[in-house]
């Protein structure tokens, strides 16, 4: 193998890593999908890493065009009402979003 | 003329009357939408009563205001209080916000007429608007290729003559290349010019609203009308206006043009800036070339930083306050997953897991601090080139509109689309798409004129010029309300 195919800091995604990053992102993977998806995100990893050749700047971000904390007045004003809050739920009970432990 | 003023015109004049106008709109997107499927939502009530107000000021002899009673759209991941925001995804299915996104507020405020919602990808992920849960919206130049994305619903109206303008969002070009790929006009305002209250948001520090419309004019006077500070958004600052600049002299505007950003793109459309740079030297100003290396980091940048704040946003949707919530599950953890995996499209999912992957512990040094130390880089290589240029020249996309299906095969190839449309995101600049001709088969090509931060008058007049000096590029298609 040629040296410059030899790349120390490839990531490897493993099908492991695939499920605990699932489960982080509360997702649900079915098993015949996992092999298909590990390879999509080591592409895309690949295409990640390409950032490891920049130039190491010293540059910090802190934010865009220098913006900085905008204060107001603490005003009291008034909140949304509980049914409007509610309209959109798929369930609700007693002024309160219902979540059924099983269906 | 631009639409917005000829429509202004048309009222005032009384030429037509604001709700005949209206459902001559409403009559058209009906007869067109199941071909360009531009729109995913259609407000005829609501645009037909909004139109009837106004017509009373006019019949009472009132002054109306150049936005007042033209009929628009938003995309559809703008809320709008009581009328279906779904973000085209099916975890948003039957989902109606409970108060109005500012533009939205901005615009009712000074009379718009809203036609409806606009189709767009799936959370604005994408690039040909074909993870849309509801379908790909057409190219209105030839509808068998696809409109672009993310805003494609919204480039696919206006090239179609089925709004005067529309809202779209630009997270990495997202107005600007749906603009090029239908051959129409596309702003994206400096990062924090526009409030973006109301906006569901993909990322946060990326995103930023902005106007698609036929000509720089129509753009320039919505910009001016949303460009303002919100105490709701606490990175709103505002803008200034643009429109009585439009067309100021540019003799002795020096326009930059990086070269790598004519690296890999198709020779049709490199040819297209290149003659839009002639152009420009006719009108007096002055091309200067320079290099910007650090450009060749920005997609990976940006597709780290984009997916790791996406991964962050789309926590929320849970299936417990709002949207889709599955069927069938067992315990809280159980439903929440298969809610999200039933409720999220592939491209979406794919996303959320990579923005995961670069936040978790291990690799978020690796990943997203050196992408965000990167965009620290790509933000000062900028501020360096706006010393010796006033405003860069750049093509919006690599080559024009693909046909339908050929996006959603390869995600990186997609990825690479977005090439020159994503550094402006990064750097919060300012970046407006307009057309610059044809290639052998008829699809528009789009050239994009980036500014400094806050430096939308500059960039606006710069493309007033151009497309005063090169009006043949504003080819009209065949659908929609010709006035």
């Amino acid at each position: 193998m040629s040296p410059e195919l030899i790349k120390d800091d490839e990531t490897m995604v493993t099908r492991e890593d695939v499920e605990n990053i699932a489960l982080l992102s509360k997702l649900f993977v079915p098993e015949e999908e996992l092999d298909g998806l590990t390879k999509s995100m080591q592409e895309i990893i690949d295409f990640a890493d390409a950032i490891n050749n920049a130039p190491a700047g010293d540059e910090g971000f802190d934010n865009i065009n220098n913006l900085s904390n905008v204060f107001r007045e603490d005003e009291v004003v008034p909140s949304f009402p509980v049914e409007e809050i509610l309209k959109n739920a798929p369930e609700q009970a007693e002024d309160h979003f219902l979540v059924r432990s099983r269906e | 003329m631009g639409t917005i003023a000829k429509i202004h015109e048309m009222l005032v004049g009384r030429q037509i009357s604001c709700a005949e106008l209206t459902q001559r709109y409403l009559d058209e997107i009906s007869a067109a939408n199941g071909e360009l499927n531009a729109y995913v939502c259609v407000t005829g009530d609501e645009a037909l009563a909004a139109a009837e107000a106004v017509d009373k000021k006019i019949a009472a002899g009132e002054e109306i205001g150049m936005l007042e009673g033209v009929p628009m759209s938003l995309k559809d991941n703008m809320s709008t209080k009581g009328i279906l925001t779904t973000c085209c995804s099916k975890i948003l299915t039957g989902y109606k916000p409970i108060y109005d996104a500012t533009v939205w507020e901005l615009l009712r405020d000074k009379g718009a007429v809203l036609l409806g919602k606009t189709n767009m990808d799936e959370f604005a992920m994408g690039s040909s608007c074909e993870t849309s849960c509801y379908g790909g919206a057409a190219n209105p130049v030839n509808t068998a290729h696809v409109a672009g994305g993310s805003s494609g619903g919204a480039a696919s109206a206006v090239g179609g003559n089925l709004a005067a303008y529309s809202l779209g969002s630009d997270t990495g070009g997202s107005i600007r290349q749906p603009a090029s790929f239908c051959g129409v006009v596309g702003l994206k305002p400096t990062y924090g010019a526009v409030s973006r209250y109301g906006l569901i948001a993909y990322a946060s520090s990326l995103d930023q609203i902005g106007p698609v419309a036929k000509t720089v004019e129509d753009v320039s006077l919505v910009y001016d009308a949303i460009c303002k500070p919100d105490k709701r958004d606490s990175t709103s600052k505002g803008g200034s206006e643009t429109y009585s600049t439009l067309n100021n002299d540019i003799k002795g505007m020096k326009i930059g043009i990086a070269r790598e950003y004519l690296d890999g793109v198709r020779d049709d459309v490199k040819e297209a800036v290149l003659a839009a740079a002639e152009v420009y030297k006719s009108l007096g100003a002055e091309i200067v070339y320079f290099d910007l290396p650090i450009l060749k980091f920005a997609l990976p940048v940006y597709y780290i930083i984009a997916c790791a704040e996406a991964s962050s946003n789309l926590g929320r949707y849970d299936g417990i306050r709002y949207g889709y919530k599955t069927a069938h599950y067992n315990g809280t953890h159980d439903m929440i997953c298969r809610t999200r995996s039933e409720g999220f499209g592939g491209e979406v999912q794919r996303r959320i897991l990579l923005g995961t992957y670069v936040l978790s512990a291990g690799y978020y040094d690796a990943y997203y601090k050196k992408a965000q130390n990167l965009r620290g880089t790509i933000i000062k290589a900028f501020n360096s080139a706006f010393e010796s240029c006033d405003v860069i020249l750049a093509p919006t996309v690599p080559m024009t509109a693909f046909e339908k299906g050929h996006a959603v095969s390869d995600p990186i190839e997609t990825y690479l689309t977005d090439i020159c449309t994503v550094p402006v995101n990064i750097a919060g600049l300012p970046g407006v798409s307009i057309p610059c001709g044809f290639n052998a088969k008829g699809m528009p090509i789009g050239m994009q004129l980036i500014g400094k931060s806050f430096g939308e008058a500059e960039i606006l007049n710069a493309a007033y010029k151009y497309q005063q000096a090169a009006g043949e590029n504003f080819k009209d298609t065949k659908w929609g309300v010709k006035l």
